[in-house]
């Protein structure tokens, strides 16, 4: 809801993504401020946005299958790994520059997308969510027993810094840059796609794909194009992951990872890209809490020692997930837009 | 070299028992309550460390210990629909999928902060030494626990598919709200669902790791059994006596005779790939329910 006075007179202006001049200035402070973040925080807080940079391509991505065209996904890590796996093959073997690794990445994992999109038209709920299963144990069993001269096998895979002309992107900050460009390009190609016809197709989907079929949608192609899209995105990730850990390894794709997405994607909001974005910040910033004061938790109780950390990690994901859904399914989105429509109604209830 | 055949696929078939055993677990909280459990291997170490911390850390006698375990395990069976189902009825599928995952990881952790993750030897309830009869060679656990299976699955058939309470839990599977309108209580259906599962996982437990030794990983025999369930169909408990059996079966001859040519680990891996074609072909399973679904 827009604020009042405001009144769209075209459609152009009616589907605009920023609305207003306020908006258009917290958007140029929110990006000015962005750009200036690495050389205001430590080197450490640095690798730590870079991560949240590529995982929130991820969650995006996911965002599209599971909160916009309703496909649960459970296998999220593992398109993450086809991309991954995919970029570091171009460029090992064929020597490819990272300009070109990185897309073909995106686009191996979006071809595995495209099959197990082809399951989801004719099966749904949690039928397709055992599917995605298997795609994750499958993944794991293809890279462990295909022969390691091919994709490394257990040992995985070291890269090389990506490269652009004259420019090296070997230290984090560079990163950072080459990171946000990537993460702005793609959040900006998600708006532009569900509000394209192929978006209020996801949508329709979503909420009855009984009825979207007698209105005329595409059913089976829609599933089929929202894991293409979302594989996609998390193989474009899993690329970008691939060059800042600069080795890549089938433990870094687990089931447990695509249920991190997924707390994420909730904890922001279902059917929403910017709560995509918030989800993966917040839930990234507890991760990391948790790894650095996983040492003083060890006092407490020493019996766990190093395993401390793993296991509240699973408790606090376990939490999270649950009391989401059971208390706030909608997300922090929901309680922000609930917010945001009081305050510009204010003094009127309605 | 026949009775070599034989042996593995005897072995396989009780393998695969064991399977529908634990399958059972989702099938039974899924015929009362339509919510598929995803987190029946973490319930089945929770069984376990509860039967382990009863019998050996406390020193109960067996019989004793066993009948302690049950009791909690029915209790947080309770709790579990107390504090999480009982605000879900009629949600999405989505939301109860993501609850029960949920579920797991938050057992997973608890069971690592409460118990730690060092290995532990289970007791031996069921003797060690194995069965031979002419020339097979048969674990006497999975002997048992073939045995428990086929018990288990002809009494929990017999209460979902002939007694009145059941029928009216059969009602909860397929709708919440028609179930409801029925004047069937869904609440009550999924805390006896949930129950039940606590007793199965404890049952399971013992005859999956009698004598071995228990760490929180042994919570993967949980995913092991999903294509088990898959293949019967999420509705069928008779159906999954013969689903175990094929992909157990399945399952120790390709670990016999596949394994050594392509050298590397096909059995762990068969499982799934019957389970997305099964998936695929004929998602129902063989003696799943036919929804029809209207606008």
């Amino acid at each position: 809801m827009d604020p009042s006075g405001i009144f769209s007179t075209s459609y152009a202006s009616d589907s605009a993504l920023v609305r207003t001049r306020a908006q258009w200035l917290a958007l140029a402070l929110f990006g000015a401020a962005l750009l200036l973040y690495p050389w205001l925080a430590s080197p450490r807080l640095v690798a730590v946005a870079n991560l949240m940079l590529v995982t929130s391509i991820v969650v995006v991505g996911l965002q599209i299958t599971t909160g916009y065209a309703g496909q649960i996904n459970l296998g999220q890590a593992a398109f993450m790994g086809v991309g991954a796996y995919g970029a570091s093959v171009v460029e090992v073997k064929f020597g490819l520059p990272f300009w070109i690794a990185v897309p073909a990445g995106g686009v191996l994992a979006a071809l595995a997308g495209w099959a197990f999109g082809l399951t989801a038209a004719r099966i749904k709920g949690f039928y397709l969510a055992l599917t995605t299963i298997a795609a994750q144990f499958l993944f794991v069993f293809v890279v462990l027993n295909l022969p390691s001269s091919w994709l490394g096998g257990v040992n995985g895979f070291s890269l090389q810094p990506a490269r652009l002309g004259p420019l090296v992107f070997d230290t984090d900050r560079a990163l950072y840059y080459l990171f946000l460009f990537s993460t702005a390009v793609m959040v900006f190609g998600a708006f532009g796609i569900l509000r394209s016809r192929h978006g209020r197709a996801f949508v329709a989907v979503r909420d009855d794909d009984v009825a979207a079929g007698m209105m005329g949608i595409d059913v089976p192609g829609t599933k089929a194009r929202a894991f293409v899209l979302g594989a996609f995105y998390a193989g474009i990730g899993g690329a970008l992951w691939a060059y800042q850990i600069r080795f890549v390894s089938v433990d870094q794709f687990t089931l447990f990872n695509s249920i991190w997405f997924i707390a994420m994607m909730i904890v922001g909001g279902l059917g929403s890209i910017v709560g995509a974005l918030i989800g993966t910040v917040l839930i990234r910033i507890v991760q990391e809490s948790i790894t650095t004061l996983g040492p003083d938790l060890i006092e407490f109780i020493p019996t766990l020692s190093s395993d401390i950390v793993f296991a509240s990690m699973n408790v606090f994901l376990g939490l999270v997930i649950t009391g989401f859904l059971l208390l706030e399914p909608k997300g922090l989105m929901h309680r922000w837009n609930i917010f945001k429509a009081t305050y510009r109604l204010w003094p009127f209830p309605h | 070299m026949i009775i070599e055949f034989f042996n593995y696929a005897l072995n396989g078939a009780l393998l695969g028992l064991l399977y529908s055993l634990v399958a059972m677990g989702f099938v039974v909280i899924y015929r009362a309550s339509k919510v598929f459990n995803m987190a029946v291997g973490e319930m089945l170490v929770v069984g376990a460390f509860l039967v382990w911390w009863a019998v050996q850390s406390r020193g109960m006698h067996p019989a004793l210990g066993i009948g302690v375990a049950l009791a909690i395990s029915v209790l947080i069976g309770l709790a579990i629909e107390r504090l999480l189902f009982r605000r879900l009825i009629g949600e999405s599928v989505f939301s109860m999928i993501m609850v029960t995952i949920g579920l797991l990881i938050l057992m997973r952790g608890l069971v690592l902060l409460i118990w730690g993750p060092q290995e532990r030897q289970f007791p031996a309830i069921i003797p060690l030494a194995p069965l031979i009869v002419g020339e097979l060679i048969v674990p006497r656990s999975l002997a048992a626990g073939g045995i428990i299976a086929v018990v288990c699955a002809a009494g929990l058939h017999w209460f979902f598919n002939r007694s009145r309470a059941g029928l009216a839990m059969s009602a909860v599977a397929e709708d919440h709200q028609i179930a409801l309108a029925m004047g069937i209580s869904v609440r009550r259906s999924i805390a006896f669902a949930w129950a039940l599962g606590g007793v199965l996982s404890v049952i399971t437990s013992m005859v999956y790791l009698s004598g071995k030794s228990l760490t929180f990983l042994s919570f993967e025999i949980g995913f092991a059994a999903l294509p088990v369930a898959l293949l019967a169909g999420l509705e069928s408990i008779g159906g999954l006596l013969l689903a175990g059996i094929i992909v157990g079966v399945v399952q120790g001859l390709t670990a016999a005779y596949i394994d050594p040519l392509i050298g590397g680990n096909a059995a762990a891996v068969v499982p799934y790939i019957f389970m997305l074609v099964v998936l695929i072909v004929r998602p129902t399973g063989m003696f799943g329910w036919k929804r029809i679904e209207r606008v």
